[in-house]
């Protein structure tokens, strides 16, 4: 499409003249636009902060492996065929001293318990972390029936319940954030596009003036175009600003322990990037979309 | 240079106009007159390709224009002013601004556009208003004002739906004479208007519309 330049020049000067003159809308549409952006990134950033909380706890559900006594193997050869198991993430010797020891330190206090216990009487054992990709309490089964068939494993101990019931919570979680994040994701385009509409629509009777006395689709276009993605911008832009400020108060209000929630899931640049191409794609979008039945004149 | 053949409009249903068969040739002034609802604007309108019809044949300039193609519709504008009945003015901008509109959209050079405007706005006798908004005019100021824009292309055809419906009978023949004016130097005018008085007085070429179809 060719254009000469003091067209071109007009469809710009044209488009800034529209944004001075819309300006106050234009604020109005960028802070909707902010809030909503916001509130839709703060419920990702708790969701995904709270979820790997979850998960961290998910990190307790671990394999004991106990060691036959009387085997001369060295445990760290035993530790290379744990590890060769698929599912298994980490595996920590316990000696049968160590393991005594532990076992002292916890009854400190009340020592005579192991009064006229000469020899030794605990296994050795493994302590087995499981790889993230094994929290499924069926993967977890199948990991602790390999673990217990191998022929210097005395016995194995894991808690199945609870693994069982820490698995099916997690999966509520997930489900009720989905249903959540979708509600909340349809929401936010919904009030945002419909803003656009609103301000598009005051407009209208401008749009059919323009293509009136002979304006091409792409002259009245420009200034609409311009403007969504200036609103888009500045709305990413203030939800960025949003987003940090909550991050501070956050941060400056609540206990150690749980400042976890406050944390940023994503880099800087990550978090800017979606915020801001979020808000011109819907700020665009949203314009030319509104405003393509007011251009059928 | 125009040319409608059989031409029908209806709304969902309703028909609005009826085999409309008519010629104006170039640089002729017309007056379509007829009873309100008779279909004297949307006749306009189809001329002016607002409007499609729904059957029937339209050329102007040499051009069949039955389904204009929207970039035609464009330029088709460019080359017609139209003078509305409600006007149609941008509340929000200057006299100047809506004047100059017609030309910016067609990219003329910005000086052009300033000379031409203020020219035409002081033809119409509103350069004292060309810094002010549309509202604050009254109706005869606003009226000429979509004139001036109409006007301020040097059209080839000029169409203008009850132009003087709102103004007092001694402004009605002020505008009357601006296009007289117009047409005296070339532009094809029709005026659509139901003022039996004003239409008598200029004595042209005037067809009747009565419920949608042409009574002569």
């Amino acid at each position: 499409m060719s254009m000469k330049a003091s067209n071109m020049m007009y469809v710009l000067s044209d488009a800034l003249r529209s944004i001075r003159a819309n300006l106050i809308t234009t604020i109005f549409t960028s802070l909707t636009l902010g809030f909503s952006l916001a509130i839709f990134a703060l419920f990702l950033f708790v969701f995904i902060n709270a979820n790997a909380a979850i998960k961290s706890f998910g990190d307790r559900t671990r394999i004991i492996a106990y060691v036959k006594d009387n085997q001369a193997v060295d445990p760290e050869v035993l530790r290379k065929e744990l590890l060769k198991i698929p599912g298994v993430g980490s595996a920590e010797y316990v000696s049968k001293d160590r393991a005594l020891k532990e076992l002292k330190d916890e009854l400190k206090g009340h020592e005579s318990i192991l009064e006229g216990v000469d020899a030794n009487p605990l296994p050795a054992s493994f302590e087995i972390k499981l790889s993230d990709s094994f929290r499924d309490p069926s993967l977890i089964s199948s990991a602790a029936q390999r673990l217990k068939a191998l022929n210097w494993v005395e016995d194995i101990q894991w808690n199945r319940e609870w693994v069982e019931k820490f698995s099916a919570f997690l999966r509520f979680i997930e489900l009720a954030a989905l249903i959540i994040g979708v509600f909340l994701g349809a929401a936010t385009i919904f009030i945002i596009s419909n803003t656009i509409r609103l301000t598009v629509y005051a407009r209208k009777d401008e749009i059919e003036i323009m293509r009136l006395v002979g304006a091409s689709t792409l002259f009245v276009k420009v200034p609409f175009f311009m403007e969504g993605a200036l609103q888009g911008f500045l709305g990413g832009v203030l939800a960025l600003l949003m987003l940090w400020a909550g991050q501070y108060l956050l941060l400056s209000n609540v206990p150690a322990y749980f400042r976890f929630v406050a944390d940023v899931p994503f880099p800087a640049y990550v978090v800017f990037g979606f915020l801001v191409a979020a808000g011109v794609v819907m700020g665009v979008a949203g314009s030319l979309i509104s405003m393509g039945k007011f251009l059928k004149v | 240079m125009i040319q409608l053949f059989h031409v029908s409009k209806s709304f969902d249903g309703t028909s609005a106009l009826t085999d409309i068969t008519l010629k104006v040739e170039k640089g002729e002034f017309l007056f379509i007159t007829g009873p309100s609802g008779a279909g004297k604007s949307t006749l306009l309108r189809i001329i002016f390709g607002s409007e499609a019809p729904t059957d029937g044949q339209i050329i102007i300039e040499g051009r069949n224009y039955f389904k204009i193609p929207p970039k035609e519709i464009t330029h088709l504008r460019r080359r017609t002013g139209f003078v509305f009945q409600d006007f149609k003015l941008i509340p929000d901008r200057s006299v100047f601004e809506n004047v100059a509109l017609s030309l910016k959209v067609a990219g003329v050079n910005p000086r052009e556009v300033k000379s031409r405007v203020l020219k035409m706005l002081s033809y119409v006798k509103l350069q004292h208003r060309a810094n002010f908004k549309p509202p604050v005019l009254s109706g005869g100021e606003q009226q000429r004002v979509a004139i001036a824009r109409a006007l301020v292309k040097d059209p080839a055809i000029i169409l203008a739906d009850e132009p003087t419906g709102n103004l007092d009978p001694a402004l009605s023949i002020e505008t009357m004479e601006l296009f007289k004016e117009v047409n005296n130097r070339g532009t094809t005018v029709i005026i659509a208007s139901h003022d039996k008085n004003l239409i008598d007085r200029y004595g042209r070429r005037t067809v009747c519309l009565d419920a949608g179809r042409l009574a002569s």
